[in-house]
């Protein structure tokens, strides 16, 4: 097909051009900023001062960042299990024959679709106000102490966020894990049934084992949500910009590159390098997850 | 007789599986629950939320909350801003994305396979990765504050999610189209425009949807780009009405903000919750 070559470049251009500047540039210059010393996002190259492994040196001494990673892993393995284990067990009882199945899809996939700023303002208000929010009028209901927890403020907070932020994720990762389940052919559970295996076993010998390659998917897209974690920390934070108990790397690479009120403390080339930090997990932590899961069946 | 016989079966059925009615069912009796609570408190006063009386309506049904969200709060301005990103990102990565994704799908050449890893790297790169140079891009040809930028990189954003997306479409249909064309002497590019596009039109609809949700929901690059509130979209307009309400205190006007917000994408997503719904089990790839 040699005469279509003009075809090629002519359509293919305009999708490359956007992805040179947006991302191929960015991530080049990105890498290239973390090893200098740059105050302002916007400097002028000449002004840049190379100062080798210095950012991620100061970096990795910097109490606040260190929490932040701290913060950050706590969402990966406690939110990942939970978010895992919930969004499985209802994409198991959901393909099992459930009358109104469609119904519950639909609604349990709702906070997906909403506007993280308004989904957040909901929880905080509607389930987490201390004063007329759902918690606190269910345990008055039982005269228990409980009523009078503040789920925003002190050690809470950061388990309330989580638990929020993982109630909206679990709808997205059980239509992936249904799409997987539903790809696999009925004639093993058949044959499973007439050998007398019972709906658990035949879950656990059958199912899970089958969907290593759905759950891989899964673990790598719950890893790059979890490094974009954002607007759920500034949410819980408001009316600050942001707070020690629900900092992510990313809202510490904001806060520093881009300053906030009453911090004029401002250094871009050490956000580059929380960039690319965080780009550094990401990688390796797809690498693990390619390592330990061998995937030889169902891909989604 | 038979009839009745395979309803009381599967009624038996389900009545077995009342635990798993009972755990999903609590779960989405939850959700529903936020969700009418929110409107009702968009409905009622302030001091009826404060004492928690949001679904007596005591003093009757205020409109009013949402004609003061609408103009007092300023969130007309970022609904229409919203619209504008959404729909100008779902044309714009449609028209570079579709062609793209056409001869990528369909032609063999050199680099093809680099160019589809390349989206692939693109999707799950974090955004923190790329902001800063973009932030000093924009700065040097003095285009922040404006519309124009915003669009520009959300369409770019775009790009890789679309055009991967589509390319799953146009590599499943038939060559016979583009053969049968070819004999009658219509010219490649008039082939994909004419005849190949229209048929990949149910991929183009889904993604096309999923790109409009991702922007109209967009928070990170809206709050750096966007830096007056004459260009902000409706997420950080939010969290700006959020931020004034400690002082006005008025919560009815907050609530029929938060509604004003998601309506339009729920409303969209339960008119096309099929559409949607098998877009994500089918690909995989975010919505």
């Amino acid at each position: 097909m040699k005469k279509d070559k003009k075809m090629i470049v002519c359509f293919l251009t305009p999708a490359l051009f956007m992805f040179s500047v947006i991302f191929l540039y960015p991530v080049l210059r990105t890498i290239a900023m973390s090893f200098f010393q740059v105050e302002g996002v916007s400097d002028a190259f000449s002004t840049w001062k190379f100062t080798g492994l210095d950012n991620y040196i100061t970096l990795l001494q910097t109490p606040i960042f260190l929490d932040s990673m701290k913060n950050m892993l706590k969402i990966w393995v406690y939110g990942g299990i939970a978010v895992m284990l919930v969004s499985l067990l209802f994409a198991a009882i959901l393909t099992n024959g459930l009358a109104g199945k469609t119904f519950y899809k639909t609604v349990i996939y709702i906070p997906n679709i909403i506007n993280a700023v308004a989904m957040s303002t909901m929880w905080i208000t509607a389930i987490f106000n201390k004063r007329f929010g759902f918690l606190h009028n269910f345990f008055a209901l039982f005269n228990s102490d409980l009523a009078k927890t503040d789920y925003m403020s002190g050690s809470i907070k950061f388990w309330s966020l989580l638990v929020a932020f993982c109630f909206g994720s679990v709808g997205y990762y059980m239509l992936i894990f249904m799409g997987g389940i539903e790809r696999l052919s009925p004639d093993m559970y058949e044959a499973a049934t007439i050998d007398g295996a019972s709906k658990v076993k035949q879950f656990t010998r059958i199912t899970l084992p089958l969907l290593r390659g759905v759950f891989k998917t899964c673990l790598t897209f719950w890893s790059i949500g979890v490094v974009g974690f954002f607007v759920w920390s500034q949410m819980w934070s408001a009316p600050l910009a942001s707070e020690l108990s629900t900092t992510t790397p990313f809202v510490y690479m904001y806060n520093i590159t881009f300053g906030t009120q009453g911090n004029t403390f401002r250094n871009a080339a050490m956000g580059a390098a929380v960039g690319v930090l965080m780009a550094v997990t990401v990688l390796i932590v797809f690498f693990l997850i390619n390592f330990l899961i061998k995937d030889d069946d169902v891909e989604v | 007789m038979k009839k009745q016989k395979a309803s009381t079966l599967e009624a038996r059925k389900q009545l077995r599986m009342l635990p798993g009615h009972l755990v999903v069912g609590l779960w989405c009796l939850f959700t529903i629950g936020m969700l009418a609570w929110i409107v009702a408190a968009s409905l009622s006063t302030s001091p009826e939320i404060m004492r928690g009386e949001a679904l007596k309506f005591a003093t009757g049904f205020h409109f009013e909350n949402y004609i003061n969200a609408w103009t007092a709060n300023n969130i007309s301005v970022f609904f229409v801003n919203s619209l504008l990103y959404a729909s100008c990102t779902m044309v714009g990565s449609l028209a570079i994305s579709a062609p793209a994704a056409y001869v990528l799908g369909r032609y063999v050449f050199k680099g093809n396979k680099l160019v589809r890893n390349g989206f692939i790297t693109a999707m799950s790169l974090p955004q923190i990765m790329i902001i800063l140079p973009l932030f000093s891009l924009a700065t040097q040809a003095s285009l922040t504050g404006s519309k124009f930028v915003l669009i520009f990189i959300y369409i770019g954003m775009q790009v890789p999610y679309t055009t991967t997306f589509l390319i799953s479409f146009f590599s499943s249909l038939s060559s016979v189209y583009e053969e049968a064309a070819a004999i009658d002497g219509c010219p490649p590019m008039k082939t994909f425009w004419k005849i190949m596009l229209p048929l990949a039109q149910p991929g183009i609809v889904t993604v096309g949807i999923f790109n409009f949700m991702n922007i109209w929901n967009e928070y990170f690059l809206s709050l750096i780009f966007a830096s007056s509130e004459k260009n902000m979209s409706v997420g950080p307009g939010l969290k700006s009405v959020l931020t004034a309400m400690q002082y006005t205190g008025d919560w009815g006007g907050l609530f029929a903000a938060v509604v004003i917000v998601f309506l339009p994408t729920l409303v969209l997503f339960l008119c096309l919750s099929k559409t949607i719904i098998s877009g994500i089990t089918a690909g995989g790839v975010k919505g």
